[in-house]
């Protein structure tokens, strides 16, 4: 006997139980679609946070006040001795050669009043490094200049949508606003940036530091970014920073230096992980379809113990029992496997359809893998039954009704 | 035992027991029998005599306690599973009184069995198979499901599934005790025609009026084989 004959063995044995065929197949098809499904969601958010992530340039060192590990282990949150200064910032700039810019920010959030028109945004507080350091432009009129950051003035920059919200159509340039009831000159606005990690970068508006450290009332930094200047110095620049710093708070090492690069490594060891615990807890689905296989093939082999004598005494050996009950179970779990992908593919496409902002991709690896995992559970909760069929006595089996 | 041509089949002192609840029972007690090429044997016995027993020995369903069967020289009891499987398949047709046909494959399909684990090719098996149905008459009926079959037609399936092979032995096991007599007889025919033709059968069965139509009856009781006068005898 042959592979195909064997497979055509278990398809008449299939056709004629159909439906209870089709129940046991469900188990595996809802287990394999719901691993495509899973798998094909945390693939999409992670490319889609990915995509994101894309703009904001990867040659970026961030200085944040306090020690924090951001990988392994327990946050470590000790108090800052020192909190980070414009101070540390102008020696930043300094000392570090290998640093593009140097770009110390004040973080805080305020009321912007119009004549009337109100609207709360994120004020960040910069430097004209700033600008550089982040990859935003300026669309009309100017950033803030040295100048503007020395003498305190009052005044900023405005993303779009503050733009929109507060003047409409009208112009802006050179308007004044109102920040938590102090009078700002608009002088300059900036180019269209859109939406980057659910934060509005059109939605902000921007005024020099020490501005914002007397808006604010604070003689601290929220953050230090900078940028080094080759994507291949990323390493010694961290270095360089870290040392700088050490010095600079009299030895003692309560600041963090963070590369953009370890953030995302870490936000996507999350994501894949994400990806891997749904596909797992998806595939334990495709192991109860097993079970269910198991179940069936038992009764099956069962039900059929004197078709197995008859088989037995007209000359099957136990390997072609054995074979027959085994492609039974396989087939089993590989149309079912089978239906699941199309089920997965067209679920993802019909929730992509549904809701267009979902990110959702299809990866192959995933499709491969339920497919053969789902070829091997049939395989693996078939054995059982199929040994047991051939391990069956024809005399018992033929008198067995 | 002189003779210069070898049998057939011989068992020389085939004893089996079984082990039931712990306990051993006897099925055969030091059984001879010889069947050349050509016989048409009946085993005749009361049930529980042990005819059974002799009929799993001699299709090599079951393998003997102690004693040895030989088949065309080979002897059984060195046979591994598959081996018996082998010899099962091809020189060994069975006929059982309950039919045992697969209830949801065609006529054909079933005659076809034998020939599946033989690994005849799927369009020799066909031809094969129709063959051995119009030997039982039953052309018509290839295609039909063997549970829309009458029992006559049923036990007639049988009968070419067990032809199709072309064994050394047609092994009966009251082939005539589900039907009625007008149809048992029918059966009874077509051994009888094929035992003209040159097959060799062994019968099995308790009914002394099928016995009859074999030409040679040996009798079994209480595991032992014994004569006509004793078998008499012994049911009184």
């Amino acid at each position: 006997m042959n592979f195909l004959e064997y497979l055509s063995v278990a398809f008449e044995a299939l056709r004629a139980n159909r439906l209870r065929a089709a129940l046991t197949m469900l188990g595996v098809v809802i287990g394999v679609a719901a691993v495509i499904l899973l798998v094909s969601l945390g693939t999409g958010t992670k490319n889609y946070v990915e995509r994101q992530f894309a703009g904001l340039g990867s040659n970026i060192l961030i200085i944040t006040p306090g020690k924090v590990e951001t990988r392994g282990g327990p946050p470590m949150v000790g108090p800052a001795r020192h909190k980070l200064t414009m101070s540390d910032s102008n020696i930043l700039q300094k000392k570090g050669y290998l640093f593009g810019g140097v770009a110390p920010v004040v973080f805080g959030s305020a009321e912007v009043r119009l004549s009337g028109r109100t609207r709360n945004v994120s004020v960040l507080g910069v430097t004209p490094a700033f600008s550089e350091v982040r990859n935003l432009r300026v669309e009309i009129g100017a950033f803030l200049t040295e100048a503007d950051v020395e003498a305190k003035r009052r005044v900023c920059v405005i993303g779009r949508t503050v733009r929109k919200e507060l003047f409409g159509n009208a112009n802006a340039l050179g308007q004044i606003v109102k920040l938590n009831g102090a009078r700002f000159r608009v002088v300059g606005i900036m180019e269209n940036k859109g939406v980057s990690l659910g934060v509005d970068i059109d939605d902000i508006v921007f005024v020099p530091v020490r501005t914002a450290q007397d808006l604010f009332d604070l003689d601290s930094l929220f953050e230090i970014l900078i940028s080094v200047r080759n994507m291949n110095d990323i390493e010694s620049g961290k270095a360089m920073a870290k040392s700088i710093m050490f010095h600079a708070h009299n030895r003692h090492e309560d600041f963090t230096v963070t590369d953009q690069r370890a953030i995302l490594s870490s936000l996507f060891t999350i994501l894949d992980t994400l990806t891997y615990v749904l596909g797992g807890i998806a595939g334990i689905s495709l192991l109860v379809g097993g079970i269910g296989i198991m179940n069936i093939m038992l009764v099956t082999v069962k039900e059929r113990t004197n078709e197995i004598g008859i088989r037995k005494a007209v000359g099957a050996r136990n390997i072609d029992i054995l074979l027959q009950f085994l492609f039974e179970a396989t087939t089993l779990s590989a149309a079912g496997g089978l239906i699941g992908l199309v089920v997965g593919a067209a679920g993802a496409g019909a929730l992509r359809w549904a809701f267009p902002k979902m990110p959702i991709e299809v990866p192959l690896w995933a499709v491969l893998l339920s497919f053969t995992f789902s070829l091997f559970v049939g395989i693996f909760f078939g054995v059982y039954p199929a040994r047991k069929a051939a391990a069956m006595n024809p005399i018992e089996a033929l008198r067995y009704e | 035992m002189s003779e210069n041509t070898d049998p057939l089949l011989r068992l020389s002192k085939v004893t089996k027991h079984y082990e039931t609840g712990g306990q051993s029972v006897t099925g055969l007690e030091e059984v001879d029998l010889d069947v050349n090429p050509g016989d048409f044997l009946a085993v005749m016995g009361p049930s529980g005599s042990g005819k059974s027993t002799l009929m799993n020995i001699l299709g090599c369903l079951d393998v003997p306690t102690s004693g040895s069967y030989t088949i065309k020289g080979t002897n059984v009891a060195t046979l591994s599973t598959d081996e018996l499987a082998r010899l099962r398949n091809r020189e060994i047709g069975f006929v059982f009184q309950v039919f045992h046909l697969l209830p949801r494959a065609s006529a054909r399909k079933n005659v076809e069995l034998p020939l599946l684990y033989a690994g005849v090719p799927r369009d020799d098996r066909a031809r094969l198979a129709e063959e051995a149905l119009a030997t039982v008459g039953l052309s018509d009926r290839s295609r039909h499901l063997s549970n829309e079959l009458s029992g006559g037609q049923r036990q007639r399936v049988a009968i070419a599934r067990a032809l199709v092979n072309h064994p050394s032995l047609l092994l009966a096991d009251e082939p005539t005790g589900n039907l009625d007599s007008k149809t048992g007889e029918e059966v009874m025919a077509i051994l009888s025609r094929l035992n003209g033709e040159g097959v060799t059968v062994v019968l099995v069965t308790h009914d002394p009026l099928i016995a009859r139509r074999a030409h040679k009856i040996v009798y079994i009781v209480d595991g032992r084989m014994v004569t006509e006068a004793e078998f008499r005898e012994k049911r009184g």
